[in-house]
This record gives C-alpha cells, structure tokens and sequence, in this order.
C-alpha cells in the first residue's frame, strides 16, 4: 500500500512537471490532480422544495456501498432545504444550502461540519446558490446579486462583491471568475450578463452581454467559456453563449433546444449538456463544433437530467436523473464511449455530483 | 313489491322521528343510501371545534389538511382525493373557487351553522343543483333559519371567544321575524389573533422550543339572510355574504434559516344568493338558485430578491350561475329529476411585476346538465344520475383549454336484507370528471394549457345498522363501508424551487379503504348521558402509475393507512364535559416511502366543559376547551408545525 502511495505521489510530481512546463499560462479549470485516485462520488440532493430534506448521497468506490446521508450519519443533524452545490478545494468540501440560507464547510473524506456559515443580511437570507475557488478563497454567489468572498484558512467571509440579479453558478477561467447572472426570479424580465471579477482586486470589471436568464457556466482548456441560458419561457429562446476568456468578447450565441434543467459540464476535448429531450448532447471544445446529440449510445433513457459531471480522470459521465422531482433519484455512471457502467440511488432531485479522492 | 309499504312506512316513520321534539337526542342518520356523516350545532362544543375544519376532522374517511395555527390555510381531503375532489355547499348552492378549486376550512367560523353534512358520493335527495351530482365528495353548510313564533318576535344571540393565539372573537347573531311570511338573519363576527404559537425545531440538533411568527389574523363576515315562506312548501331565501381577511402567511419553517418575513394575504369575498323552492301537491317539486360572487385575493411577498425586492399580486375571480332542479314524483315509489347549472367564471390578475407570459384572463362557460331518478322496489332502493358537463374555455391572451364534454353516471343502491329495517346493505358507483382550475391552467411561468383533467372513478359498498333503545343505551349505530377510489390523470403539483414549479399529469392511483362508524348513548345515571362516538378509516392510497417506478405501490403523500377519532362526553342538561381524541398513524410527505419520507404520526387530546345557566332569566353558555391537553408537537404538513397546548373560553348570552 504504502509502495502504491510513493509510486502514485512520484508520477504526479512529474505529471505536474511537464504539465506545468507545456502550458505556462494556461490555467486549468478543475483542481483535480491527475493521477489522484477516487474514493468515492458525492451526489447532492437538493430534496422537495420546502421540506428541508436536502441530503448527501455518498458512493464508496472501493467499498461499493452507498450512504444514503452521510450528512446525517455523520453529524446527526439534517442538512437542511435545497442544498444546491458542494464542491471540493483541499481537504474540505463545500455545500451551499440555498434555501437555508448556510454554506456547511465540511471534511471532504467524512462530511463531518467544520463550519457554518450563515449568509444573512440584516434578517434577510441572501439565499447562496454555488460555489468556486480560487487561490485559497472561496466565491459564493447569492440570489442577493451578490458573490462572496470567504477565506478557505479562516472560513470566514471578508468580502460581499456585487454582481448582477439573481447570480447562478460561476467559473475560473483565466484567472478571472464568470459569474452568470440570471435575473430569474424577475420572471418575465430577467437579466442577461455575465459579470467578470479580476481575482486579484476581487472587483467587477465588466458585464458580458449574453442570451437572457443564464443559469449554468462551465470552461474548456481551450480559452472558451460556455453560457447555458434559459430565456424567457416566452419570447426569448434558450441557447448557449460562448465566451473567448482573453478578450471577454461573445464568440458566438446559439439558440438550442433546451428545457427547465440546463446542466453543463466541461472535460478534455468535450462539453457535455442537456437538451429539451432529456438527451445529452456533446459540443466539440477544440473544433467549436456540434459532436453528438446524443451521448448515450447504449438505449438507456434518463427521464430528467438533472446534472452533469465529467471525471476528468477516468473519462467517465455521471448524469443525475431527478425523475418526478419527488422522488428518490439516481445517479448514471457512463464510460466514456457512452455506455452505462452502473447506477445508484440518490436522494430527490440530484442537483450536484462531485468526486472525491482517497 | 311485496313489501313497499313496509318500506314507506319506515321512511315516514324517520321523517317523524327528527320532527317530533323529544328530550333524549334523536338517533343519527346513518342508514341513507349513501355514507353521510353529520354534525350540528350543539356539538361544536363538543368537538372543541372552532371552525368548520375541526367541525369535520373527526368525520371518518377525512383528512384534513392543515398548515398549522389559527390563520393557517385548512383543506378538506375526502377518501384519498385531493381537496379539488370536495365541494363545498353554503345552503345548497357551491362556493366555488374557479381559480383553485380548494376552500379554505378555516375561513367559516360556525356561529351561524346549523349542521354539516358530509356526502360521499352525492346528497340522496335529487332535487338539487346540478353541481351537488359532480363531485366525489360533498360538504354542505346548512345556516340557522329562524324559527319564531309571534310571542317573541326575536332572538338576539351574542358571544365571545378568546384564548391562547392572542384570539379575540366577539360575535352577534340576530333572528327576526318581520311579518307571518317574512324573517331575517344577521350574523357577524369579528377574529382577530397575533396567532403566535410554541413549536419545537426539530432536525438541527438543537430541539429547542420557538414561538412561530406572521401567523396573526383579523377576519370580519358578515351574512344577512331573508326568508319568506309562504308555507313549507314555498319559500324563498336571499343571502347576501362579505367576508374580508388580513392574514399573515408564516411560510414553512426552515432549519438553521432566520424566520421569513411573513408573506401577506388579504381576502375580500362578496356574493349574493337567492333560492326559490316550490312543492306543489301533482308531485312536482322546483329549486332554483341564482348566485353572483366576487372573490378578491391579494398575496405579498415583502422580501422577494426580484428587481422590485417583492411580490405583490392581486387576483379578482367573479362568478355568474343560474340553477334550475326540476324534479316529479311519478307514482309513490319513483322520483325523476332534472337539473341544469349555467356558470361563467372569469379571472383577472394585476402583478407588481411583468411576468414572462402575459396572464390570460381566462373565462369559462359551464354548463351541467343532470338526469336522475330515485326509485323503489320493495326493500331495494335505487338512486341513479347521469350528469353532461360541457364547457368552454376562452382566453384574451394566448391559448385556451379546449372545450369539454363528458358524461359522468352515477348509480347507487341500499336494501334492507331483513324483515327488520335495522339492517341494510348500500353501495354505489360513481363517476367524477375534475375540470382543470385556471391555476392548473394558466399560472405562472409555465402554461400548459394541454393538462388533462382528472378522472375518478369511486366505488363504495358498506353495510348500517341502526336501533333505538330504551335500556341503559339509548341507540346505537354502525356503519361499515369499503371504498375504492381509481384516479387517472392525477394533477400534482410540483413546486421545484421558488419560481421553478410544474403542474403535470402524475399518473393514476389506486385507493382502497374502509370507513367505520360507531355512534351510542346511554343513561349513564338518572341525570347523566353519556355520548361516544368513534371514526376508524384504513387508507391504501398507492401510486400505480408505472410498474418500472421505484415508487410503484407506493403509499401516496400525506394519506395516513390508519386514522381513528374518538369523542366521548357526559352531559347533565346543565353541563357537560367531553373528550376528543385524533389518532393518525405516520404518513409520507413525498413518494418514497422511506425513512428520509416519513412524517411521524401523532395523538392529539382534546377537552371542553360546557356550562349552561340563567342569569337574570337570560339563557348564558359558558365554555372552557384545551386544544392538544399533552402539548404534543407534531405535523400535518411537512415543515408547518402545528400548535402545542392551546386554549379557548366562550361565553354566550341569548336574549
């Protein structure tokens, strides 16, 4: 075990070596380090909305048992309504809990709380919704208009930066973060940009014109930031917005076929989404181009994709599927050819999956 | 027809039984065709019930779906059925809420109710407005007429409750006679209540007991009434009913986040009724009714994070319906009716923000057309309906519903097997088309105007037995029925995230259940009565909408398998003292059915003591009542938490 560990920890150090020798400046979205092994998979559920059943569903790989709460197993006490995100940075992991108005900063390894973090403002939650990092800070965005800046050592927040209505998931790239701002809770006028934060004055410096109500946001390694917007439900069709993450210029703008829930994820070469038919459809990040509508070649239908997330080490996708939305989900792990290798149980509405290594 | 007039002895022999005043209670009603559950005015006391909710909560096949406190929303659910599936009858013609087709229980205080009936299926009586043949379940408000002779011309009822919630209801009941054929009612009432109530915070560890906020009320009705009566067999009525409403609407209760800002809701409902019934001696028997209403709701949301920081949204519903009932009795032992319901309803909306698609303005033209007929044949009777419904949809925005016509049959059946009538045998069938409400329809953001409306098919079979005693008990009933329920198109709404929610067609369930009743009284002592009444129902409600489903068979939400309500008192004339008891067993509050689903069941302890005297020669009623006597802490609804402990004191005067 131990000669395994050494051996594992030697090729990473000259992983990182060349990696880091070939692309300089380039900035690689995800902190996986590459030749980490997984422990596991996390699947966050963010539960009915109004019943604080928010859970997380834990995946032993090794094991192959599943922990239906391992929020609760391990800390005794529920996790509360509509977690929407966790993310890992080091050692901790990060849930944003929506509805709760709480960021849990928990062991990534056990879930057991480190710390809460209650974001409210003058006895008004500012309801956060996701969550990114970068050099040892943490950036949640708030339903407020706001992102806040929350030291990862001290896992207190320093700073509220205001952004636009009703702010959505949020990306690094370039050493700048892309916060999209749907406005979505302005139902039938809802914003249509994409703030940019230079991560060294933690300011905007600019908002990006994108189609209207984007929700999801993701970056390849090729200097491209993709937009997942809903519209309007009326006038305004749903579509993708690209962003060249040098000139923070619109590459291109494409109304898609997309339905209520717009997951987006970005590996490698592809990038990975959901259409109105509930299939998966793959974008070509290096050639620009339309690769597949649907990823699944094997047969299996997913009733309600709910969300994406691409091992980066294994080449495997993981698509969630929240069925009624209220009931139990599940969780579909696809080789990269786009055959289903297995699927678990989850929790109600698998909104967020997350891998963890050992 | 070897015994009809066996038959029609026995039902003249009922008839007489509830006019003829007699000092010990008459025995209830059980033995109809149909299972009917009543309650009337002197037992509001003792069921410690406040409002019609609690009046029926311990009807046997009811769930009552309450949100907790004493402005919190309270709907009625009927042998599985969604609330949709129960209408409300306010002296025989539907409060009707286009707009979301539930009522609101806790709105109607009982001060001016003489009794409520709860039918399964529909009323026996066939004569009746169109509307009383559609739906599976039927509750009915019967309001006091007065009944005053010339000596004393009126009776002037004035009371007040107060206790915990901060509760403060003063109200006035005023019966006058005018002339021989002319008489009026006034009742009114003001309710106001801060509605603060203990709870105990469960899931964060923390246990801890919190006063719920934003739950306060003032509520004012007014109900006028006038009658004129030619004889019992012509007579008119006029009713004219505001109600107006300022309610805080304290949200769910979210752990580790600060208490919401309370949401508002104000209610100002205003209609106008007027019947005319008409029995003439050939066997024709008329009802008309005529109804307008006017039914305004404005909902604030005062800490919403869109452009204008709230939500603010104000909806006017208006109702136009005509009834005519025509029924004729052709020989002794048949009686055909006719019936047919015209109503236009239409919706308006002003929000304080632009939505994503315009609001519709929805108006819709129904028209119920209802055959039926009861008839007789020895000691079987028969009751059967055939009800059309036809409406049209039209929109000022976008796309309308399409128009509907459907048929629904009903046929129902009771014999009595022996040569006793103690004993008899019921059953019916009957079919229930839902229409869509223009919620399901047209509210926000997502319009689906391609929903398909519910249809149930109900199915009862059930045996009674009834007999008047002159021992130590002075009767007793028993009613068992067994009830299936098969829905198809179930409409479920499904609320994903604040403005993120669907209605869909969920699929079909299958409800199987059993209803039992126990009613007696008896002589405890030369001077003491005792009353007990116990309800049990047994509910499979299963989802049976894809065998492929993990939640296939599985128990639907909120429908507890096993509910039992028990209400035992002593009376003396003078005074009385009663005990309630609810029982339900745990329940699933979405379709898993696992231990992350499971709302724990409850046992909650009701008393009162009821106290009546002269003082001054002036008839005064006191009443004492403890809600929840063990502080129970428990839910109907996920993260509503209902009340600990409560308690309440009437004093009444009559003049």
């Amino acid at each position: 075990m131990k000669q395994i560990r050494l051996n594992s920890l030697f090729i990473a150090l000259a992983l990182v070596t060349i990696l880091a020798s070939c692309h300089k400046d380039k900035v690689i979205p995800k902190q996986d380090t590459p030749i980490a092994t997984r422990a596991g998979v996390y699947v966050l559920n963010q539960g009915g909305f109004n019943s604080n059943n928010s859970t997380l569903t834990y995946y032993d790989y090794t094991t192959k048992s599943l922990t239906a709460d391992l929020y609760k197993t391990i800390n005794g006490t529920d996790l509360g309504d509509t977690g929407n995100d966790a993310e890992i940075y080091g050692s901790k992991m990060y849930i944003v809990v929506n509805v709760s108005n709480v960021v849990d900063v928990v062991n990534a390894k056990t879930g057991k709380l480190i710390k809460q973090d209650s974001l409210v403002n003058n006895g008004v939650g500012r309801q956060p919704r996701s969550v990114a990092f970068y050099k040892g800070n943490a950036f949640i965005t708030s339903y407020d208009g706001t992102v806040a800046v929350m030291d990862t050592a001290s896992l207190a927040i320093t700073k509220y930066i205001t952004v636009g209505r009703n702010p959505e998931q949020l990306v690094v790239s370039n050493d700048k973060l892309y916060v999209a701002n749907s406005g979505g809770l302005s139902f039938g006028n809802p914003d249509n940009t994409v703030s940019v934060i230079d991560l060294n004055t933690l300011a905007e410096t600019k908002k990006i014109p994108v189609i209207a109500n984007p929700v999801t946001i993701t970056a390849d390694s090729y200097g491209h930031v993709y937009v997942l917007s809903l519209g309007d439900f009326a006038n305004i069709l749903p579509g993708m917005t690209i962003i060249d993450n040098t000139t923070d210029a619109v590459k291109s703008q494409t109304n898609l076929s997309l339905g209520y829930n717009i997951p987006i994820a970005a590996s490698g070469d592809f990038v990975y989404y959901v259409t109105a038919d509930n299939k998966i459809a793959v974008y070509n990040a290096k050639t620009q181009a339309a690769a597949q509508t649907n990823f699944i070649i094997d047969g299996t239908t997913i009733t309600t994709p709910y969300a994406i997330s691409v091992d980066a080490l294994s080449g495997e996708v993981f698509v969630s599927d929240a069925k009624d939305y209220s009931s139990n989900g599940t969780l579909y792990a696809f080789d990269k050819t786009g055959k289903l290798e297995y699927s678990i149980t989850t929790g109600i509405n698998p909104g967020r999956i997350t891998f963890v290594n050992k | 027809m070897i015994f009809p007039s066996v038959s029609f002895a026995q039902t003249d022999t009922a008839k007489k039984l509830k006019e003829v005043k007699i000092n010990t209670a008459p025995i209830p009603e059980v033995q109809s065709i149909a299972p009917l559950q009543k309650i009337s005015a002197n037992a509001f006391e003792q069921y410690n019930a406040f409002n019609v909710a609690d009046a029926v909560r311990n009807f046997s096949g009811v769930n009552i779906k309450d949100y907790g406190g004493i402005g919190g929303l309270k709907t009625i659910s009927v042998r599985g059925l969604s609330a949709n599936h129960t209408i409300v009858l306010y002296d025989g013609v539907q409060l009707n809420d286009a707009e979301n087709g539930q009522v609101d229980l806790s709105k109607f205080n009982l001060q001016n109710v003489q009794e409520i009936t709860l039918y399964n299926g529909q009323p026996p009586n066939i004569c009746q407005p169109a509307r009383s043949f559609s739906a599976a379940s039927v509750l009915s408000i019967k309001t006091i007429k007065p009944a005053l002779s010339s000596n004393k011309s009126y009776l002037i009822t004035a009371g007040i409750k107060g206790g915990s919630f901060g509760l403060f209801n003063p109200y006035l009941l005023w019966q006058q006679r005018i002339s021989n054929n002319w008489s009026f009612v006034v009742n009114s009432y003001l309710e106001n209540a801060n509605g603060r109530y203990k709870y105990k915070n469960q899931g964060d560890g923390s246990d801890s007991v919190r006063t719920r906020t934003g739950s306060d009320i003032s509520a004012q009705q007014i109900d006028g009434a006038l009658y004129w009566a030619k004889n019992d067999s012509n007579k008119f009525n006029l009713h004219i009913n505001y109600y107006n409403s300022d309610r805080g609407l304290p949200g769910a209760v979210i752990l580790y986040a600060p208490p919401t800002v309370a949401s508002r809701l104000w209610n100002q409902d205003f209609f106008v009724q007027a019947g005319y019934e008409h029995t003439w001696n050939n066997g024709f028997h008329l009802l008309i009714n005529t109804k307008l209403s006017k039914n305004y709701l404005h909902y604030l949301n005062p800490v919403f994070l869109n452009i204008e920081g709230r939500l603010d949204q104000h909806f006017t519903q208006r109702e136009f319906y005509q009834s005519a009932a025509l029924a004729y009795r052709i020989t002794n032992n048949w009686e055909v009716s006719y019936a047919i319901d015209a109503s236009l309803n239409d919706l308006n909306t002003q929000y304080n923000f632009t939505p994503a698609t315009p609001f519709p303005i929805p108006t819709r033209f129904t028209l119920l057309n209802v055959l039926a007929s009861n008839y007789t044949i020895g000691k079987l009777h028969l009751q059967g309906s055939l009800l059309n419904t036809n409406t049209v949809e039209s929109v000022k925005i976008g796309k309308a519903a399409p128009s509907r016509n459907i048929y629904s049959p009903t046929l129902m059946a009771s014999i009595q097997p022996f040569e006793a009538p103690n004993f008899r045998l019921r059953g019916f069938y009957k079919s229930i088309f839902r229409n869509l409400t223009f919620n399901d329809l047209y509210y926000e953001p997502v319009i689906n105007p391609n929903l398909k409306p519910e249809f149930t098919k109900e199915f009862d079979l059930g045996a009674t037995y009834s007999k008047g005693l002159n021992g130590f008990f002075n009767y007793i009933t028993l009613t068992v029925d067994a009830y299936y329920n098969n829905v198809t198109n179930k409409i479920v709404f499904i609320p994903h995230d604040p403005f993120n929610s669907s209605v869909t067609n969920a699929g079909k369930a299958d409800i199987k259940g059993l209803d039992v009743g126990l009613k007696t009284q008896a002589n405890l002592t030369q001077e003491w009565k005792g009353t007990l009444s116990v309800n049990y129902s047994y509910e499979q409600a299963i989802n049976v909408t894809d065998p492929a489903s993990s939640n296939y068979l599985n128990q639907l939400p909120y429908i507890p398998k096993n509910t039992l309500a028990l209400n035992a008192g002593i009376d003396h004339g003078h005074l009385g003292v009663y005990y309630n008891q609810v029982l339900s067993s745990q329940r699933y509050y979405n379709n898993n059915n696992d231990s992350g689903d499971n709302l724990p069941g409850y046992s909650i302890s009701d008393a009162s003591i009821v106290y009546r005297f002269l003082t001054k020669r002036i008839p005064v009623m006191a009443s004492f009542e403890v809600n929840n006597i063990f502080n129970k802490y428990y839910s109907v609804i996920q993260s509503y938490p209902m009340p600990g402990r409560s308690y309440r004191i009437s004093l009444q005067i009559t003049i």
